[in-house]
């Protein structure tokens, strides 16, 4: 038997009654750009987090560099030469690049740290990568692309080979995307190996030598880049679940029959400023309307003011300065209920936190929000059997499994929750739809519903704000796009086709020169 | 890849695992309070038939137990209604002197009043001075973000001072060794409705109350919300639910519920203000509130068992000589095994 890399081999993994993965296998070869891919739940970052010690598997082998291992922890993995760089970045935000390259690697508590060695060793680690980066900067004030390049240098300053990154290019810019890319061939080149996992094929085409397509917890193939095609990668996620061939999602054509008409504006912003929970203006000063019928798309970085624009425009936090109509109801903090009876639809970023009542019913959760208007609303009572009756639609329409309207809401699983908050804004008429990342955390036939609801909604004349990290979302979808940068919109394209470097300059904070 | 549709046989597996801990907590408490009586030198057994079967065995201890479950059930749900908007009550002991002091209060001063007047009018009194007793931590919580757990505790010991104040200084009944005052109008005396043993119409109000509350949360449009905030007060102000507001009114309805219990206690047990005819309500209330895990329909199927365990525990103490404190640590005991079932169901999902 030839000697792989890192062999993994029937590896079986529960949570309660739940297989994340079952008997899979995987082959990572030195000196390759190993792609894993797979919708939301396909079991990737299981798996790889299996190799990298987080988690015991229930069954299967482990052989590294032809030796059976047992990976207990990440510092096992480490001592194997296994190094992981999570979606989420651990750092220390106020340390500078080094301080926390060097985090929890010194031997032992010292009264001064001297650091002089270790900034030469990161230098050369950096030029030797192609990640350029100034070792004392302070992490706080770097680019995510940036910190992303700390977080690899850190794996790659103990010493491993075999790098492991999960979903690097969430809250990239197209240029940030490339410049990743770059290096990570540069690194192959130097020996090193790279397992890339990622839901995204057009990432897998463009840096992967080879791929490993799984789903639902399994194997569907690994084959070599060149011998496959998207259309092959495509049917391999999504398998039977989506007629491939019809995919909104997967077409990459948009619709034809544009330019279209719009009608009047349903959503006006004019210098719109909205406080941060740190007490800073979080928006500064944004400018923009939605029109009936169509798709404003609103991209940037996670975390330049998104949220707080949501949620003042939902008024649910303080007009700091400026103004701004939400379906003609002037917004203000406090007239939440009186914009959403208005007719707005609102799809929070964190659907747990800002919209999920795990305590209560099924039932309760699917009318949260429309409980004080009619059809609902009688008098100083709710009509539970018209509550139900709906319910009962929904779940059938919504394909949630639960018990039934009854049922408590906590019992549900991720995706039947995000099924049950997206029944709830779909469901009830409206005008206008501010929806925020509706698709983070979605499978790929729930994308495709999503994309489809925003489509038909679009087309009865709904005014939709869509706030999305996902770029490749919004090129799809978008009527007019503008990009978000520390709380402003530094540019709007009127028109598709859109060419997302000049999205990307701006997400950057790079004004577009022209328009 | 989830559970999928439950099976019938999975629907009564999941209503046994719901009851289960129950039945496990209480058998666990009776072994180890009977452990304790047993090896003080009392017949276990004949303690435990006792506890169980005095409320039974007479006409007078069913109505006894009638009798305790009113106040038991009352300040069960000032503590479980706020708790349902996720609200903490621990005032319900000062809400139900307050109660009783306006109960008295309208009842002395409006003596000569008929009946068909003064009784509405003294149980309303009760009903609205432990609303506005509420109302103080709930505008404390409102304008200050003061949490509710402590300033309905303080307020307790308020109660205490003013209780003593109106018995021994305004209306002081001279011819009783304690602080009492005098006794309030004919009319304002809840009618019995059972005449031997007596059993006064305090049980119909309360079975009332039961009805309201459950209507109120599970029908109502506040209901809705007093739920919803519970359940997740971000989510519900996200949707346009005025979740401080909202605070507000859960606190003064649970201080309503314990000013009735104040206002049956006066006009329906003692006819008069009397200090201490709190007893230690508020206590087996929050147990009673516990053991129902907040569900405010099992309170009074909760409350009767407990007032079993009471009138058991008094029982015990006449009969066998054993100190009625032991039918509190079995209470104590149940709840404790009651939230431990919780944790160790917790342990298994993680």
């Amino acid at each position: 038997m030839g000697t792989h890399l890192v062999s993994m081999q029937g590896i079986r993994k529960t949570f309660g009654d739940v297989v994340a993965l079952d008997n899979v296998d995987f082959h990572l070869e030195k000196g390759e750009i190993h792609g894993l891919l797979g919708g939301n739940g396909a079991g990737k970052t299981t798996l790889m987090n299996v190799l990298y010690g987080l988690y015991q598997p229930d069954a299967g082998k482990i052989y590294i560099r032809g030796q059976e291992v047992r990976i207990r922890s990440p510092r096992d993995a480490l001592a194997h030469g296994i190094g992981m760089v999570h979606q989420h970045f651990l750092q220390v935000p106020p340390f500078t690049v080094v301080e926390n390259i060097v985090l929890g690697t010194l031997p032992k508590l010292r009264a001064t740290t001297h650091l002089e060695e270790e900034i030469g060793k990161i230098r050369a680690l950096a030029e030797r990568f192609g990640l350029e980066v100034d070792p004392l900067a302070r992490v706080e004030d770097l680019p995510v692309g940036v910190r992303q390049r700390v977080e690899i240098l850190k794996v790659l300053y103990r010493g491993v080979d075999i790098l492991i990154l999960d979903e690097p290019t969430t809250n990239l810019t197209p240029q940030e995307v490339d410049a990743l890319f770059q290096s990570l061939r540069f690194m192959v080149d130097q020996g090193l190996s790279v397992v890339f996992i990622t839901h995204k094929i057009r990432e897998v085409m463009a840096v992967c030598d080879r791929v490993t397509v799984l789903r639902d917890g399994r194997n569907v193939f690994t084959v070599s880049l060149k011998e496959t095609d998207e259309e092959t990668l495509v049917r391999g996620m999504v398998g039977e679940q989506l007629d491939v061939a019809t995919s909104f999602l997967f077409s990459g054509r948009r619709e034809e029959a544009r330019p279209r008409s719009f009608g009047p504006p349903r959503v006006e912003v004019e210098d719109f400023a909205v406080m941060g929970d740190d007490g800073t203006l979080a928006v500064d000063g944004c400018t923009f309307h939605v029109r009936a019928g169509e798709i404003f798309g609103l991209a940037g970085v996670a975390g330049n003011g998104q949220r707080e624009l949501a949620e003042g425009l939902m008024g649910l936090r303080a007009v700091a300065r400026g103004r701004a109509h939400v379906n003609g109801i002037p917004v203000q903090e406090g007239a939440t209920r009186e914009i959403l009876n208005s007719g707005v639809a609102y799809i929070p970023e964190d659907r747990l936190e800002d919209g999920f009542l795990p305590r209560a019913s099924v039932a309760h959760n699917l009318i949260l929000g429309y409980h004080t208007r009619p059809p609902y609303r009688k008098g100083w009572f709710l009509d539970w059997r018209l509550v139900f009756q709906t319910a009962w639609d929904l779940i059938r329409e919504y394909n949630i499994r639960t018990r039934g309207p009854h049922d408590i809401a906590a019992n549900l699983s991720g995706g039947n929750i995000q099924r049950l908050m997206l029944a709830r804004a779909f469901a009830h008429p409206m005008k206008v739809l501010i929806a925020h990342n509706p698709t983070r955390g979605l499978d790929i036939p729930s994308m495709e519903f999503v994309y489809r609801k925003l489509l038909e909604q679009r087309a009865q004349g709904v005014a939709i704000l869509l706030i999305s990290e996902d770029l490749d979302e919004l090129l799809l979808l978008s009527d007019r796009l503008g990009a978000m940068y520390e709380g402003r919109i530094l540019g709007i394209l009127e028109h598709p086709p859109f060419d997302k470097y000049v999205i990307g300059r701006m997400m950057a904070g790079i004004p577009a020169e022209t328009r | 890849m989830t559970t999928g549709v439950l099976s019938p046989t999975g629907r009564i597996r999941s209503w046994t695992r719901a009851v289960f801990p129950y039945v496990l907590a209480i058998l666990v408490a009776f072994a180890v309070a009977g452990a304790f009586i047993g090896s003080m030198g009392f017949n276990v057994l004949r303690a435990y038939e006792t506890i169980l079967f005095t409320s039974f065995r007479t006409p007078y201890g069913f109505i006894q137990t009638l009798t305790k479950f009113v106040p038991l059930t009352l300040q069960a749900l000032a503590f479980t209604v706020p708790l349902t908007a996720g609200k903490f009550n621990i005032g319900g002991e000062g809400q139900l002197i307050a109660g009783a002091i306006g109960a008295s209060v309208v009842g002395i001063l409006l003596a000569g009043l008929p009946g068909v007047l003064l009784l509405p009018l003294v149980l309303l009194g009760s009903v609205i001075a432990g609303a506005l007793w509420a109302a103080i931590p709930g505008w404390l919580l409102y304008r200050f973000r003061i949490s509710e757990v402590l300033t309905t505790v303080l307020m307790n010991f308020i109660s205490f001072s003013l209780i003593n104040y109106v018995a021994t200084e305004m209306w002081p009944d001279p011819a009783a060794g304690h602080p009492t005052t005098v006794p309030i109008g004919k009319g304002g005396m809840l009618p019995n409705i059972i005449a031997r043993p007596p059993l006064h119409m305090g049980f119909l109000l309360t079975i009332l109350a039961v009805a309201f509350v459950y209507i109120y949360t599970t029908r109502s449009v506040g209901g809705y919300e007093l739920v919803a905030t519970g359940a997740n007060p971000r989510a519900a102000h996200v949707y346009g639910i005025d979740v401080r507001k909202l605070s507000v009114l859960a606190l003064v309805l649970g201080g309503a519920l314990g000013g009735l219990s104040g206002g049956i206690e006066v006009a329906g047990v003692h006819h008069r203000l009397i200090e201490g005819l709190q007893s230690n309500y508020l206590a087996l209330g929050i147990l009673t509130g516990l053991i129902a895990k907040g569900n405010n329909l099992a309170v009074p199927f909760v409350a009767f068992f407990i007032a079993i365990l009471e009138v058991g525990a008094s029982a015990l103490q006449r009969t066998m000589m054993i100190p009625g404190e032991m039918v509190i640590i079995v209470e104590a005991l149940i709840v404790l095994f009651v939230l431990l079932s919780d944790v160790v169901k917790v342990g298994e999902g993680a």
